[in-house]
């Protein structure tokens, strides 16, 4: 085998999610992939319920995939929440301590009752717990080597605790390996996975992505308010944001937020906001604004399940429709759902470069779920990342009186920034002439409502075109994007194997989406479906019109998903297979691939 | 080279009615600026909406006429990011007071070193005529015919509260003290708010030029500046407002705190090798 999938569950404070962040760390240090996902509840202590899952794999997994080899389950409830997801083959380690029910009715499934909490007790203490269950995890493959790393990631992270903290973290870790070497009698085949290294990598969350792109895109303005689940945005850049002589300023709302981060775009700066649905909510006046007055911006959106507060820690892309047309009257902006972690990065990018050259706020679409799981990113090469600038008014060049909103072939007009000399202009969010003076005339808004949709067209150009999985030929396609996008690869590779001939679109700029990218995809093509995680079908909703105009015989259907959680390739590809059964098409079934690996 | 009063003046004449009390607050404004030597491109006029807001649309500086109650926010972004420039706000008590109030308490907090100029008349007048945070219990419009049904708020009061550091208050109807006042407002380092008796013409016949004469009185000598709760009483004092500066207490400014953030981080020499180091975290 060349990949394994751990899934660990527990109460909120027995430590699950930090012991699946140490392990996470400790593979990828190791040189292996890894690809996680955490459910977590809002509460920090108590009632609600954890898990953490982790592939570790030899080459980049899209997502962590359904189902779990090892379910270790630190009491009853948890066992009870997950035992269902456990491959069948699949090993189940309980907490023998805490767990009476010994799953006699689960066959096909390796058992092992391991006494954690007494482990944890006598080496340690009892929040040592998580640290004997790494132990476990790191023992039960001995093979891949990750005890020395874990060691080292444990005396890290506990390294501001004090040593005493440290060493008793380290014995229940050391105890949990050697149960697991040495004193289980293992019945499982483990044994049989061997992964090559695949060198130095990154890891981290898509939020800390965001944040640390941010930066490299020249970002030296944050203005933000805390919600979850996008603080850890705020937070990595309040600590590194001063070390570049950049400004991290806390607001006391949204509102405030996105317009002290408009007013220090209007100063010259490369400025960002983040936040999640109702942060974008109370944001939408102002980005109107930065729309009208054509200035530069950056707004991420952390996207959860909605509406209202609605589930804070949970993931949807629900705000697809808000980010889109969300703000009163027609106002130009670009639209980005980064489709994984590593996406976050560049995609942020992008986003800042998009801003900057066509003066117009970006909105980057992420989910809770990319934004919080710790991924591999291949080494970040910054010599390699073309920055974008705003083009700046030229005193020199532009004669006479300046004209800041200057009609031009393309709509981008040079902007000034106070302090430069000579180009001192009022920006405003009343139509305007291009002197900027306010102006209801007929003609004025007609003019200037072209100028500001020109630049859309213009940024299209610079697009880099939807990418597609799957061959051309397929008569059936399926367009996705943002956080759903890895699972819907994944279930094109299932669908494959299956012999179902599938395509699959992703573009990461959702808005505006060019014509072309689709004309080219639907070439073929007799049934599209468009899957994302909302109930009303967003993006099919947005694009319904213009396929049908490409393609008036074209079949549609959503595939939809909308519990807070995220897709699996399962998922998918169990709901593909329906709506080819139901339509009753015939199909070019070809041989199924044995393996196909993608490059993107 | 030397700037006059004319130099701040922008080809665009002032969109307010005839006897209009902010066209006192645009002059006392230019000629503080201009004994103040401000060079216009170094200078920005932050607004939100309303009458007074239209305000940097008159002046040849750079301007930002945002959104309604937003202008405080705005102005502490540019701010913030651009050290050194001059930062002036200005608006009405609907644009502050209301849809801004949150965002005075915080610039309160934060303390930027911008000059917040309020031209209070005590009414909606862009939107012809509405009960605004300020208005009297005797004012009737078309939104309260039959009688008002809130209290006013005391802006004064409220800057107090919020240990605004410089709070002073003035009257369209007196052109020498509004200038003395806006001048130690913008000499004052840190968030400096200006109160203006600003009466309008056409729809608060309530508050007139006269009807402000007859109420107000300068700050008595012997008052303490920096002593907020003489500050208050002086408040509380029912049927007398005063004018001139009320409180006045310097305190690092938000350009200040945020030096010393950045002077507390433990930064690489140059931004690049500050950039590897953060690829290095991930690793």
């Amino acid at each position: 085998m060349k990949n394994l999938v751990i899934r660990i569950c527990g109460t909120a404070g027995e430590g699950v999610i930090s012991s699946g962040d140490i392990f996470a760390l400790a593979v990828a240090r190791s040189e292996y992939y890894v690809t996680t996902f955490r459910s977590f509840p809002s509460e920090i202590r108590g009632q609600g319920q954890c898990s953490f899952q982790l592939k570790i794999s030899e080459e980049k997994a899209f997502t962590t995939g359904l189902r779990p080899n090892v379910l270790i389950g630190l009491n009853e409830q948890a066992i009870a929440d997950n035992i269902h997801l456990l491959r069948s083959g699949g090993i189940l380690i309980m907490d023998s301590d805490e767990v009476q029910n010994t799953y006699e009715e689960s066959s096909g499934v390796v058992k092992y009752r391991i006494p954690i909490t007494t482990i944890a007790k006598e080496t340690a203490s009892l929040i040592a717990k998580n640290m004997v269950a790494i132990g476990v995890m790191a023992g039960l493959v001995p093979q891949l080597g990750l005890k020395e790393q874990l060691k080292k990631d444990i005396q890290k992270r506990y390294s501001k605790k004090g040593q005493e903290v440290i060493d008793s973290n380290i014995r229940a870790f050391e105890e949990g390996y050697k149960y697991a070497t040495e004193e289980l009698k293992r019945e499982d085949n483990l044994a049989s996975i061997s992964m090559e290294k695949s060198g130095q990598k990154m890891i981290m969350s898509g939020n800390e992505a965001i944040a640390l792109a941010s930066i490299v895109a020249g970002c030296r303005f944050y203005a933000g308010y805390p919600i979850t689940p996008a603080t850890e945005i705020m937070e990595w850049l309040a600590l590194e944001m001063p070390k570049v002589n950049g400004i991290m300023l806390q607001c006391e709302d949204e509102i405030a937020a996105i317009a002290a981060a408009i007013g220090a775009s209007y100063g010259g700066a490369k400025a960002m906001t983040a936040t999640s649905g109702p942060g974008l909510s109370l944001m939408s006046e102002a980005l109107g604004l930065a729309s009208m007055a054509e200035l530069p911006l950056v707004i991420v959106d952390v996207q959860r399940g909605g509406p209202s507060t609605g589930l804070p820690t949970k993931t949807e892309q629900s705000d697809l429709n808000m980010a889109i047309h969300g703000t009163h009257g027609e106002a130009p902006k670009i639209v980005i759902a980064p489709m994984n972690v590593e996406d976050c990065f560049y995609q942020t990018i992008n986003a800042f470069n998009f801003a900057e050259k066509y003066q117009t706020p970006v909105i980057l679409l992420s989910d809770a779920a990319i934004g919080q799981r710790k991924e591999c990113v291949d080494k970040i090469d910054i010599e390699k990342i073309k920055i974008e600038n705003r083009l700046k008014y030229n005193k020199e060049e532009d004669k006479g009186v300046y004209v800041r909103y200057k009609n031009t072939f393309n709509g981008v007009s040079p902007i000034s920034s106070p302090g430069d000399k000579g180009g001192a202009y009022v920006s405003t969010g009343l139509e305007h002439t291009e002197f900027c003076r306010p102006s209801s005339a007929p003609e004025v808004h007609k003019m200037m409502t072209e100028k500001r949709f020109k630049k859309l067209e213009t940024a299209a150009q610079d697009f880099i075109p939807a990418k597609t999985y799957g061959p051309d030929d397929a008569k059936i396609g399926i367009i996705t994007w943002g956080g759903t996008t890895g699972a819907v690869l994944e279930s094109v590779d299932m669908a494959r194997k299956k012999g179902y001939k599938i395509q699959a679109l992703y573009p990461r700029t959702i808005y505006p989406l060019p014509d072309q990218w689709l004309n080219k995809f639907l070439e073929g093509k007799e049934i599209v479906m468009v899957a994302e995680a909302n109930y009303t079908a967003q993006l099919l909703h947005t694009l319904v019109y213009r396929l049908n105009k490409i393609n008036k015989d074209i079949k549609l259907f959503p595939i939809l998903k909308y519990n807070g959680e995220p897709f699996s390739a399962r998922e998918v590809f169990d709901k593909v297979d329906t709506i080819i059964r139901e339509q009753t098409l015939r199909y070019t079934i070809f041989e199924p691939e044995k393996d196909e690996s993608y490059k993107f | 080279m030397t700037y006059t009063t004319k130099d701040y003046k922008s080809s665009t004449k002032p969109s307010w009615c005839p006897g209009c009390g902010d066209y006192a607050v645009l002059t006392a404004l230019l000629s503080t600026m201009s004994d103040l030597q401000l060079d216009p491109d170094d200078t920005t006029i932050v607004s939100g909406i309303g009458c007074s807001s239209r305000f940097p649309f008159f002046t040849s500086t750079y301007g930002f006429h945002s959104i309604h109650g937003r202008a405080l926010p705005v102005a502490i972004g540019l701010n913030a990011s651009s050290p050194g420039h001059n930062v002036i706000t200005v608006g009405g008590d609907g644009d502050g007071f209301s849809i801004g109030g949150n965002h005075f308490i915080h610039a309160s907090r934060k303390n930027p070193d911008i000059t917040y100029i309020v031209m209070d008349n005590e009414i909606y007048a862009l939107t012809k005529g509405q009960n605004s945070p300020t208005s009297h219990d005797t004012v009737i419009t078309k939104v309260n015919p039959y009688q008002a049904v809130e209290e006013r708020i005391n802006p004064i009061m409220m800057a107090l509260s919020f240990e605004t550091s410089f709070i002073a208050r003035g009257f369209s109807g007196d052109m020498a003290q509004l200038k003395d006042i806006i001048r130690q407002a913008m000499d004052h380092k840190g968030f400096s708010f200006v109160h203006v008796l600003s009466p309008c013409v056409q729809y608060n016949n309530k508050i007139t030029f006269e009807s402000i004469k007859e109420h107000i009185q300068p700050v008595p000598k012997e008052h303490d500046v920096t002593d907020r709760i003489s500050g208050m009483k002086l408040v509380f004092e029912q049927g007398t407002y005063y004018t001139g500066v009320i409180y006045k207490k310097e305190r690092p400014t938000l350009e200040e705190k945020l030096d010393e953030v950045k002077s507390k981080s433990n930064k690489k020499d140059s931004e690049d090798e500050q950039i590897q180091e953060f690829i290095k975290q991930f690793m």
